[in-house]
C-alpha cells in the first residue's frame, strides 16, 4: 500500500494545475504518489514533461471523460 | 473571383485552428513560462514560426506576390498598448489565437475575453475610442519602417542572420531533451486519427505548420483583395463591426472569415479528441477574462497588432513595429505573471486518499 495523495485542478487554467503540482509535490513524503486531476488541453504537455524533467516515474496518465484528464506521478 | 478567395480565408482558419489546438500552442504561455520557470522552449518555437515565416515572405515578395511591409515605427502607441496587451492575455488567460481556440474547445471564459477584444477592438478602431487610438500614433510617428530598410542592406542578410539564431537555439533544445522520456496517454486509435488526433505533436513541428500557414496565407489573402498576411485585432474588430451595422464587405473579409475559421477549426480538432466540454469558469476567473479581453483589444489596436498580426507576422516581415510589440508583449506578460500568478496557497492542502498499490 502507498499512499495517493489528490490534487483536484478541475476549472482550473494554465498555468495553475502545473504550478500547484509542483508546490504539492513538494509538500507530500518520498514514496508517496501524487494524482493530479486536471481539464485545462495545455496541461497534458506541460504536466508529463515537468514529471520527466523532474524524474518523478508517472504511474498512471489517462483521459477519464471528455477534456478530463488523471495523471499520476510518484515522489521518489 | 475575389470572393472565392475570400472564403479560402474560412479554410486557413480552420487549418490554423486545428493546428493551434492539437500543437497546444500558447504564445502566452511562452512568454509567461520565460518568466515563471526561465523555460524558453515554446519561445523558441515562436521564434521557429517567425524565423520560417519570415523565409516565405521575402521569397514571395522576391517574386512579386506581397508588398513589403510599409507601417511606420510607432513607438509610443507600440509600446504602451503591447504592455497593455502583453497584461491583458495572462489575465484572459491566452493571446488573441489562444483565446480563440480555446473558445472552441469550449472554455466560456475565453468565449468572454473573445466577445470583449472584439467590442473593444471595433470600438479603437471605429468606435468611440478611435479619437485615443490615432492621438497616441500620432504622438511619435518615425518614418523608418523595416529594420533592413534602417541599416540599409538586403533582408536576406537579417532573415539568415535569424535562421541561424533560431536554428541554433533550437538544436540546444533538441540535444537537451534527448534522453528525455515523457509519458503520453495511451493510445486507442490507429493511423491518421492517432497522428491527427491523438499523438503529441512537438512545438517545433507546430511551429513550422504555423509558419507555412502564415506564408500560405499571403497569396489567398492578396488574391481576395486584402493585402495582408494573417492577422487577428483587425479581423475581430470588422466581425464585430459587421455584425452591429449589417456591413457584409466586413463580414465577407478574408481576415473575418480567418478568425471565424479558427474557432471551427479547433473545435474540430478538439471535438475529435475527446477535448471538447463546455467549462466554466469561477467568478473570479470570469472578471479577469472580462478584463483581460477589454484590454487585449485596446492593447493590440495602439500596438498595430496582436501576437500574432503583430510580432509574428510583424517581426518576421522585419518591421520594427513588430519587433518593438513583440518586446513589449514579453514584458507586459513579464508584469502580469508577477502580479496576477502568485498560485492560491488554499491548495497545498492536499489530501490523502489510501488506494492499493495495484490501482
Amino acid at each position: 500500500m502507498s499512499t495517493t495523495h489528490l490534487l483536484d485542478t478541475a476549472g482550473e487554467v494554465c498555468p495553475f494545475p502545473l504550478a500547484e503540482a509542483k508546490e504539492a509535490i513538494a509538500a507530500i513524503p518520498s514514496g508517496d504518489l501524487l494524482r493530479i486531476d486536471f481539464d485545462c488541453t495545455q496541461a497534458t504537455e506541460s504536466i508529463p514533461r515537468w514529471a520527466a524533467e523532474q524524474g518523478y516515474p508517472v504511474v498512471d496518465f489517462q483521459r477519464v471523460k471528455d477534456a478530463g484528464w488523471t495523471i499520476t506521478v510518484a515522489k521518489p | 473571383m475575389q470572393l472565392f478567395f475570400a472564403l479560402t480565408g474560412l479554410l486557413v482558419g480552420a487549418v490554423l485552428g486545428f493546428v493551434l489546438q492539437r500543437g497546444r500552442f500558447c504564445v502566452t504561455g511562452a512568454f509567461r513560462e520565460v518568466w515563471i520557470s526561465r523555460s524558453h522552449r515554446w519561445l523558441t518555437a515562436y521564434l521557429i514560426a517567425i524565423a520560417v515565416l519570415s523565409v516565405g515572405f521575402f521569397t514571395l515578395r522576391s517574386m512579386g506576390v506581397v508588398d513589403d511591409s510599409s507601417r511606420p515605427l510607432t513607438p509610443f502607441a507600440t509600446i504602451i498598448g503591447s504592455l497593455i496587451f502583453g497584461i491583458g492575455i495572462v489575465l484572459a488567460g491566452g493571446c488573441a489565437t489562444g483565446t480563440y481556440y480555446r473558445a472552441g474547445e469550449g472554455l466560456i471564459g475565453s468565449w468572454l475575453a473573445l466577445i470583449m477584444y472584439a467590442l473593444s477592438a471595433a470600438a479603437m478602431k471605429e468606435g468611440i475610442l478611435k479619437p485615443l487610438n490615432s492621438g497616441a500614433k500620432e504622438i511619435n510617428t518615425l518614418e523608418v519602417t523595416t529594420v533592413h530598410s534602417l541599416l540599409g542592406i538586403s533582408p536576406w542578410i537579417v532573415v539568415g542572420a535569424l535562421v541561424l539564431g533560431v536554428g541554433w537555439l533550437a538544436r540546444g533544445h533538441l540535444l537537451r531533451e534527448r534522453r528525455l522520456t515523457i509519458a503520453t496517454l495511451p493510445p486507442t486509435r490507429t493511423g491518421l486519427a492517432h497522428w491527427l488526433f491523438e499523438k503529441p505533436w512537438h512545438p517545433f513541428v507546430t511551429a513550422v505548420l504555423l509558419g507555412v500557414i502564415g506564408i500560405i496565407a499571403y497569396p489567398l489573402s492578396y488574391a481576395s483583395g486584402r493585402r495582408a498576411g494573417l492577422g487577428i485585432t483587425t479581423p475581430s474588430s470588422n466581425l464585430a463591426t459587421g455584425i452591429v451595422t449589417g456591413d457584409s464587405a466586413k463580414l465577407l473579409d478574408w481576415g473575418t472569415l480567418l478568425v471565424v475559421g479558427i474557432i471551427v477549426g479547433s473545435y474540430i480538432a478538439a471535438k475529435g479528441a475527446g477535448e471538447f466540454r463546455l467549462r466554466v469558469p469561477d467568478e473570479r476567473q470570469m472578471v479577469k477574462s472580462l478584463l483581460g479581453g477589454i484590454a487585449m483589444g485596446i492593447g493590440a489596436s495602439l500596438a498595430g497588432g496582436c501576437t500574432i498580426g503583430g510580432s509574428f507576422v510583424g517581426s518576421a516581415e522585419l518591421s520594427l513595429n513588430g519587433w518593438l510589440s513583440f518586446a513589449g508583449f514579453f514584458l507586459g506578460v513579464g508584469v502580469a505573471a508577477k502580479l496576477f500568478l502568485r498560485p492560491p496557497a488554499k491548495r497545498l492542502t492536499v489530501a490523502p486518499q489510501t488506494v492499493p498499490a495495484n490501482v
